[in-house]
């Protein structure tokens, strides 16, 4: 699915991410973790293609297309979804009308037709119940006046329509409360269907209680330093990053 | 003064009608207030430099021109090419109480009213609208008789089809308790130079939807000006709709002369590449217990610009004025320019009144946002970028003329690149 060679990348002349290499195959679910500051959300924009983050070196193959050769929408149209760990509220656009936009685009690009404004509602309306959001929040702009934690659930309503073959979690779980916490969870978990794969970046293990990965890799100083599997989050939340070095374990504390 | 404005006073004073008197003022204070420079604050940031050297050139042969039909609209439709009426205006079934005439047709009843109407709600410190006066031999009066409710539009086009000078007026009298609806549109992109000028008398109660497009493009210069008196418990609600060209410039005088009217108008911008638009608005707040609410939205594109000036006037007696004006731009360019000056003049103690102006770059991280998730990038933008002036064509009252602009709007903004 994604195959990821010594890809570095750099943000305003600074580097940030020093050789990374990772494989993620159809239906796996990979968690990277790492302290502040390692580069996953980085990561992330990377594999988007977000303006200023540069690849100065190594590859990045999605179903075998090069994908740093795609423009941002491309990737999206390939089958790529980014889930933000911030996620920007534009008044003005509404969610629906985004949404069917974003939905229509893809199948297009895919080959499918396009749905008619009824049957996207329907999908809509389906995949707003899921993460436990109001129908009227389809009408509102996107994210405006959105609580953080409707924020994130409102990305994983995306994923569920956009139906990506691999989507990126960029800490999906921060700010969340348990609640919260399990209605994402739950989202992402019902699209798992062994061939759709999915990369998980949090900070904390708490959320791969949840979604139960089948890799942990932890990502320092811009590489993949340990992988292992999903013990090895459960190694981190006990004696957190500090068999990273004394670097780490300062900026920890 | 400009070789322009001379040879149009050279060739208009010969015109001689009914309203010659009004004329030959406007000819006096035209020859005394000269030519608008860049020191002349009305014109401080619109160069007439494309003009001021222009050949005055008259249209030779009559011709005729396909004026875009809008679909599903129920008009009364007037047509203006290269400044002459083709329109067989005479014959014209106008709606029951509403009287349409030329000028030269006009019995002496008639001629009386629109005399009253002619350069008296203009004021007349704008230069184009003194050169209007003495050059528009052709013009229409348009009478709605007291409490007559008119539910077709009178759409009014000026279009032009070769290198002309044209100069057109209209004259409206909304009688007493009457209602109407005008649509003042201009299409066009042939180089020339045009100008177009209309009064509105609103008496009292009665109400005028009002439109007013300036869309000529490319090398069509337009200066005009759309003026409106407000009798006592009068509406208004005027939505303007400006394209840029090599000159275009619309000046919107709103003046409340009756207590408890009621003055809304939208307008929106939308600038390509190289374009200029000014759009000078003015309203006077005369008598007590008015409203007046502006908005303003425009969008400049590359090397664009875009002139805004709103003015507020409230009169030492216009208590409890209820005045706001709103003025909002996005620039797709670092090398767009807007100037946006409103201007809020207030000697009435008791009066609520808010102004704003804004000007906002593309937001790149919605953008970012948006391309995440598969959509175009020329539609991201529209998407992003489009709703804060469909904002404003959306409460257009009549659905025929908003369904007719909002894909001609959202495709000339697809079309605009950003830089």
């Amino acid at each position: 699915m994604l195959k990821i060679n010594n890809l570095h990348a750099s943000v305003e002349d600074k580097t940030i991410i020093k050789g990374l290499d990772l494989e993620v195959k159809p239906g796996e679910v990979h968690a990277i973790m790492g302290p502040n500051g390692a580069g996953k959300s980085t990561l992330g924009y990377v594999l988007s293609g977000r303006d200023g983050y540069e690849v100065s070196e190594g590859s990045v193959e999605l179903e075998g297309a090069d994908l740093l050769d795609m423009e941002v929408e491309e990737r999206a149209q390939a089958g790529l979804f980014l889930a933000f760990q911030y996620p920007v509220e534009i008044p003005g656009v509404s969610n629906m009308e985004f949404m069917k936009e974003s939905v229509n685009a893809i199948r297009e690009q895919q080959g499918k037709e396009s749905l008619t404004a009824a049957e996207f509602l329907k999908k809509a309306k389906a995949a707003c119940k899921q993460v436990q959001l109001p129908l009227d929040f389809l009408k509102r702009g996107v994210n405006e006046g959105f609580s953080g934690g409707e924020k994130k659930r409102n990305e994983i309503m995306q994923m569920i329509l956009l139906e990506p073959k691999l989507a990126i979690l960029d800490e999906s779980d921060s700010g969340l409360d348990v609640d919260a916490l399990q209605v994402v969870a739950d989202g992402v978990n019902s699209q798992r269907d062994g061939e759709r794969s999915f990369i998980v970046v949090t900070h904390y293990q708490r959320l791969l209680d949840y979604i139960k990965p089948d890799f942990v890799h932890i990502l320092a100083d811009g590489k993949i330093v340990k992988s292992g599997d999903a013990s090895l989050a459960h190694e981190v939340e006990k004696s957190g990053y500090a068999f990273l070095g004394k670097k780490y374990e300062e900026a920890e504390a | 003064m400009s070789q322009w404005l001379n040879e149009v006073i050279e060739s208009a004073s010969a015109t001689s009608d009914f309203l010659a008197p009004v004329r030959k003022q406007s000819l006096r204070s035209l020859g005394q207030m000269g030519w608008p420079g860049r020191r002349n604050e009305a014109w401080r940031f619109t160069p007439l430099t494309s003009l001021d050297k222009r050949q005055v050139k008259h249209s030779q042969s009559a011709t005729s021109a396909e004026v875009p039909v809008i679909e599903g609209l129920d008009a009364l439709e007037l047509v203006f090419v290269d400044g002459k009426l083709t329109t067989d205006i005479e014959t014209l079934a106008a709606p029951e109480g509403v009287s349409v005439s030329s000028f030269a047709n006009l019995d002496d009843k008639q001629q009386q009213v629109a005399s009253d109407l002619f350069g008296q709600i203009k004021p007349h410190h704008h230069v184009f609208g003194l050169v209007n006066d003495i050059a528009s031999e052709q013009g229409i009066f348009i009478d709605v008789a007291e409490g007559v409710t008119v539910d077709k539009v009178i759409r009014i086009t000026n279009t032009v089809t070769q290198d002309v000078d044209a100069h057109t007026r209209i004259l409206v009298r909304i009688g007493k308790g009457a209602s109407a609806k005008i649509f003042e549109d201009g299409q066009g992109a042939q180089a020339s130079m045009s100008t177009a000028f209309s009064e509105f008398a609103i008496e009292d109660n009665a109400h005028l939807e009002h439109y007013r497009f300036a869309m000529m493009t490319g090398e069509a210069m337009q200066v005009g000006g759309t003026h409106f008196r407000l009798g006592n418990e009068s509406t208004l609600n005027s939505t303007v709709v400006g394209y840029g060209s090599e000159l275009s410039r619309l000046d919107v005088d709103i003046i409340h002369a009756g207590e408890h009217a009621n003055a809304k108008m939208n307008a929106v911008y939308l600038l390509a590449e190289g374009e200029l638009f000014d759009l000078h608005s003015n309203i006077e707040h005369a008598v007590p217990n008015g409203v007046t609410e502006e908005n303003a939205r425009g969008i400049i594109g590359d090397r664009a610009r875009a002139v805004f000036n709103g003015r507020i006037h409230i009169h030492r007696d216009a208590q409890n004025t209820l005045a706001e004006l709103n003025n909002r731009n996005l620039l797709l360019s670092r090398r767009g320019i807007i100037n946006t000056k409103p201007e809020l003049e207030i000697y009435a103690d008791d009066v609520k009144c808010a102004h704003g102006a804004t000007v906002a770059e593309i937001d790149d991280e919605a953008l970012f946002y948006l391309l995440t998730r598969g959509v175009e990038r020329s539609k991201a933008l529209v998407m992003l970028n489009f709703g804060f002036i469909q904002e404003l064509v959306n409460q257009m009252p009549d659905a025929a003329i908003r369904e007719w602009l909002l894909p001609k709007l959202s495709e000339r903004f697809a079309h605009m690149e950003v830089k």
